[in-house]
């Protein structure tokens, strides 16, 4: 069953083609399929978020279609380029270069500084002169609300801050797609609204994001939901572009329950 | 959850737990059976003198004897409870053939003589004295049945003048407790009496071993030995003691206990580091359980007994098996002393072994105590946070974004300066490495060079002359040898030297033997450890022996009878001397001041002259002179050392390449398991395995090229001073340890120690550590999985 509401874009906003394109994703581990032959498009600029109950596989599904992980059969076409089709030097660089990552955990370099972290991926992919690429990578940071902790160590910061680092290194390569695995999972109420509002601006100037979350609240910031169970996409909600307005509270709380009616009744 | 938390950690970490247990079973492995080998090793060669009857004092003496005037001052000397003189009929190598193999360029002085019967006896390789050699048979040292290939019933032919040849049959071998190995450079050989007088009648130079047996040989060898040297009593050859003969039979099979001791304690070394990587990779991980268990009450004790549990029981299996794998690698590592020492009986082989696997078990638990203190500090709070334990960044920072470095060399500096500690164990390993490769190197390179009998108290000369002092008539040869060098037109420059006996006053007031070379010591010099040659009849250069022995100093006065009367001489230098005892003196005094002992010359011819034709001619013109090419002298003088040295050099360079080969591969190999989830994240962001190989191979390559320099540094000073203690050791004696009396100084090639060795070097642990890094499961980004 499918929801289907009306589109409202924001004014800066456009989307377009599919910059994903999955098609019969399978995913085995030994005897065991994860993920039974998943079919999926997320047009350029769009907000995605994939939901399930733990084990439907959505993890496995982000890994699949982000080139960290090889499916078993199946195709991936991120903007133009077939994963399965490449060497893991290539998958590598693809992810250094046209993807960003954001995990729930805080995967961050223990030997290198907040600033450090974030412009590791950018000297690596070398596509400007490093002191044009730090001064990118301050701006992030100053535009995340870290820019003060760019001389820090990672045990000087707090989650939420470090989940903000964790954002800056994966736009630090300025990604077609960002991909994020529980980003708010391991953050208290505040922070993880803080980080949601970071993730809405930055699909608001263009970036695809697609995330993978377990928390009502964050769907209801995207424009679409697709709700997995036991390998296979079951149903997709089209919640629309969220416009903040006059109340943005209220227009979030309004969405966050359409949401969890809707995943209550794919429960049923 | 205890249990839980071990059961999952070592399930997790095979390969770390199987690379902690094995390096640390092959350390006790080698502890075990080094110490195996040095107890069989003290054991059997205590017990072959024992059983031997060996002389307490051995002199050698290439001279005329009056047996009769030995025994009356050896009856009236308290100390002397038994003196024995054996004749040793030494030949040529030349004349010596075995099994149809002539014996030219061996480095033994092979002597025949008759077995003795009720000391210093021989025995065979079961054990059984040999005293008793049938006409017609020989008996031979146990060495060439080892180096030769020699068995019962081959031949040994002796050539003389006219074309005598005798046969004698292989009757067997046996072990000779004072010239056992290869190391004590001369060798007897038995035949029976009627053999060895007809042998005398046409061919060899007699000398004879005069053994002393004392009441006391603990405390009155010193004392002894001086009287004998005062009394004037028969004294051309070298001298030696119980001591040095004991040192000849441990220091080839001792030094190989103690090469591989200094390689179980380095992987000892390398295994508690990699213990410790695992604790600190494997609390990293655990720590959540860890602040659970802690904020629930559990006291520190309780997280502590967790580890000490995981790691004891590591330690315990390693140290069992390596044990285990000990004592049955020490016979064979004592395999070649089995054969010249015979085997050993008793507990000890076993016993001591296993004393060392239990304190090297004490050691690894202190240390797992050490690394537990940890937790007696730790609070809940910093537990559950994140990076809190044996994360800390310490020590100055490396930025990423002021680098100007490619990136992931940068990263791999990063990390070596992040963890200064982790990464100075594995300099040590890289410096200890080049050192044993640089030491023996350089020895081999030093005692190969031209110039390095200059050290050893003969001048860099191409051919040296000695003729023995038997009477007036000498006098006259010698002139006439003088006047013939003088007049070759072959000879480009030639020094004659008369060397006379003295007796030197020391600083105690003693007075003891000297022999003082006189003449021109300016011409083909020898190399002055310290200070310079004497220019006139009232200064003296003293060997560093000899020095020592005086209890001078280079600068003092020295008082030396000369012509019946003493007189003051300046000591103005000191040499290194390991010819005739090692105690020698230079002078310029007159010919007729003291006992003439010998003459000899030293001379080099002019280019293009032949110099075995030279000798051959100087043989011919002048009967009584034994010429010697300088170019054998190393192998004449140093032969079995020499060539231990080479073989020394080439072991372990490969034994060091192991090493450095194996602790970098295990160490990159933890160092992997222990950087796993960074290594994820890395991949994770995509940044390629070729990127994280970089920085690995940084860390590596920058250690190892401190570690070099730090090593090729201390071998050319501490493995210098060391060859040197060994070269005091071989022909000074124990006494001479630590005197300063070797100071010989490494002649090495740049080109080997500089370029050769650090490439060897480097390119091994490239190889290594790439080869670690393809082994490595790959860690994938599954690991930040959430789901």
């Amino acid at each position: 069953m499918t929801a289907t509401t009306t589109r409202t874009l924001h004014p800066h906003a456009t989307i377009g083609r599919p910059i994903l394109s999955a098609r019969g994703v399978t995913k085995s581990f030994g005897d065991t399929t994860v993920l039974h032959g998943v079919d999926l498009d997320v047009a350029e600029g769009e907000f995605v978020s994939v939901m399930g109950p733990s084990g439907s596989g959505k993890s496995t599904l982000l890994y699949a279609i982000s080139g960290m992980d090889a499916p078993t059969t199946g195709t991936v076409d991120v903007a133009g380029t077939e994963l399965t089709t490449l060497n893991r030097k290539e998958l590598s660089r693809l992810r250094l270069t046209r993807m960003g990552f954001v995990f729930q955990q805080i995967h961050l370099l223990k030997n290198l500084s907040l600033l450090d972290n974030v412009v590791l991926p950018a000297h690596l992919a070398g596509s400007a002169p490093r002191a044009e690429l730090n001064r990118r990578a301050r701006e992030l940071m100053e535009r995340t609300g870290v820019g003060h902790l760019a001389d820090h160590d990672i045990t000087q910061a707090s989650g939420g801050q470090l989940q903000r680092v964790g954002i800056c290194r994966a736009l630090i390569n300025q990604p077609r797609i960002l991909f994020g695995d529980e980003p708010t999972g391991a953050l208290d109420s505040t922070a993880a609204g803080e980080i949601m509002d970071i993730l809405t601006e930055l699909n608001n100037d263009g970036t695809t994001v697609l995330l993978v979350t377990h928390d009502p609240a964050v769907a209801a910031r995207t424009d679409r939901l697709v709700h997995l169970r036991d390998g296979l996409i079951e149903a997709e909600l089209h919640l629309g572009r969220f416009t903040p307005g006059a109340d943005p509270v209220a227009e979030l709380r309004r969405r966050q329950l359409q949401v969890q009616d809707w995943l209550a009744r794919r429960d049923l | 959850m205890l249990l839980r938390m071990v059961g999952t950690d070592v399930r997790r970490n095979v390969t770390v737990t199987v690379t902690l247990v094995v390096l640390m079973m092959l350390s006790v492995m080698m502890a075990s059976a080094s110490a195996g080998l040095l107890a069989r090793l003290a054991g059997a060669g205590d017990r072959l003198l024992t059983v031997a009857d060996a002389p307490h004092v051995g002199q050698m003496h290439a001279g005329p004897l009056d047996e009769g005037e030995l025994a009356a001052w050896a009856g009236q000397r308290p100390d002397v409870a038994h003196h024995q003189v054996q004749l040793l009929l030494g030949v040529d190598n030349a004349q010596l053939i075995f099994d149809g193999v002539p014996q030219t360029d061996s480095i033994q002085q092979n002597s025949f003589v008759v077995a003795n019967t009720e000391r210093d006896l021989f025995t065979d390789l079961a054990g059984h004295r040999v005293t008793d050699v049938e006409s017609g048979t020989i008996w031979l040292p146990v060495i060439y049945r080892v180096e030769n290939g020699l068995e019962p019933g081959a031949t040994v032919t002796v050539t003389g003048p006219e074309g005598y040849r005798q046969h004698f049959v292989i009757a067997g071998f046996f072990r000779d407790a004072i010239m056992n190995t290869g190391i004590a450079s001369s060798k007897r050989l038995a035949i029976s009496a009627a053999d060895l007088a007809e042998l005398q009648a046409h061919t060899g130079t007699s000398e004879y071993l005069i053994s002393f047996w004392l009441h006391d040989p603990a405390g009155g060898t010193a004392a002894f030995k001086k009287a004998y040297l005062d009394a004037g009593m028969p004294s051309i050859g070298p001298m030696l003691d119980s001591s040095a003969f004991r040192l000849f039979n441990m220091i080839s099979e001792g030094l190989v206990a103690a090469v591989v001791i200094l390689a179980a304690v380095l992987l000892m070394i390398v295994g508690l580091l990699c213990l410790r990587l695992s604790f600190l990779a494997a609390v990293h991980t655990d720590q959540r359980e860890i602040g659970v268990l802690t904020a629930i009450g559990v006291p520190p004790g309780g997280i502590k007994r967790i580890y000490l549990t995981k790691y004891g029981v590591i330690g315990l299996c390693a140290c069992v098996a390596g044990l285990v794998g000990g004592w049955a690698l020490a016979p064979v590592m004592s395999r070649s002393l089995a054969v010249y020492l015979g085997d050993v009986e008793g507990p000890a082989p076993w016993l001591v072994p296993a004393v060392v696997a239990v304190a090297v078990f004490g050691v690894i638990v202190l240390f797992i105590f050490s690394l537990l203190r940890r937790f007696n500090t730790l609070s809940a709070v910093e537990a559950l946070r994140a990076g809190s334990v044996g994360t800390r960044s310490a020590g100055p920072r490396l930025s990423l974004h002021r680098s100007v470095l490619p990136t992931t060399i940068t990263m791999g500096l990063i990390d070596l300066v992040k963890r200064p500690v982790m990464y100075l164990l594995l300099l040590v390993v890289f410096a200890v490495s080049a050192f044993i490769v640089v030491v023996p190197t350089s020895a081999a390179t030093t005692l190969g060079a031209p110039s390095f009998p200059t050290q050893m108290g003969v001048g860099e000369a191409d051919l040296a002359l000695n003729l023995q002092y038997v009477d007036d008539t000498t006098a006259a040869e010698f002139s006439a040898a003088v006047d013939g060098l003088a007049a070759d037109p072959d000879v480009a420059e030639f020094v004659a030297l008369t060397s006379t006996r003295h007796d030197l006053t020391t600083a105690e007031g003693e007075r003891t033997s000297l022999f003082v070379a006189n003449g021109d010591h300016l011409t083909l010099p020898v190399t002055y450890a310290d200070g310079r040659a004497p220019v006139n009849d009232r200064e003296i250069a003293l060997s560093l022996l000899a020095l020592a022995d005086s209890g001078h100093r280079v600068g003092d006065t020295v008082t030396l009878d000369v012509a019946g009367r003493p007189r003051e001489l300046l000591i103005v230098g000191s040499y290194q001397d390991i010819t005739n005892g090692g105690k020698t003196a230079r002078a310029m005094l007159p010919a007729d001041s003291g006992d003439i002992m010998w003459y000899s010359f030293a001379l080099t011819v002019r280019p293009g002259v032949d110099i075995d034709t030279k000798a051959a001619e100087y043989q011919q013109a002048w009967l009584s002179i034994r010429p010697w090419k300088m170019s054998d002298f190393t192998a004449q003088q140093l032969g079995p050392i020499s060539r231990q040295i080479n073989q020394a050099a080439a072991l372990s360079a490969l034994v060091a390449v192991a090493l450095a080969v194996l602790m970098t591969a295990m160490f990159t190999r933890m160092l992997l398991a222990g950087d796993n989830t960074q290594i994820a994240i890395q991949r994770g962001i995509g940044v390629s395995d070729s990127d994280i190989r970089v920085q690995y191979l940084t860390r590596i390559l920058v250690v190892l090229a401190l570690g070099v320099p730090i090593g090729i540094g201390l071998a050319l000073t501490l493995g210098q001073s060391m060859f040197n203690l060994m070269f005091e050791g071989m022909f000074g004696g124990i006494g001479y340890l630590f005197r300063g009396t070797s100071r010989i100084e490494f002649i090495t090639s740049p080109a080997l120690t500089a370029l050769a060795l650090p490439a060897l070097l480097i390119t091994a642990v490239a190889l290594a550590t790439v080869a670690s890094f393809r082994t490595i499961t790959r860690t994938g980004v599954a690991s930040l999985v959430t789901e």
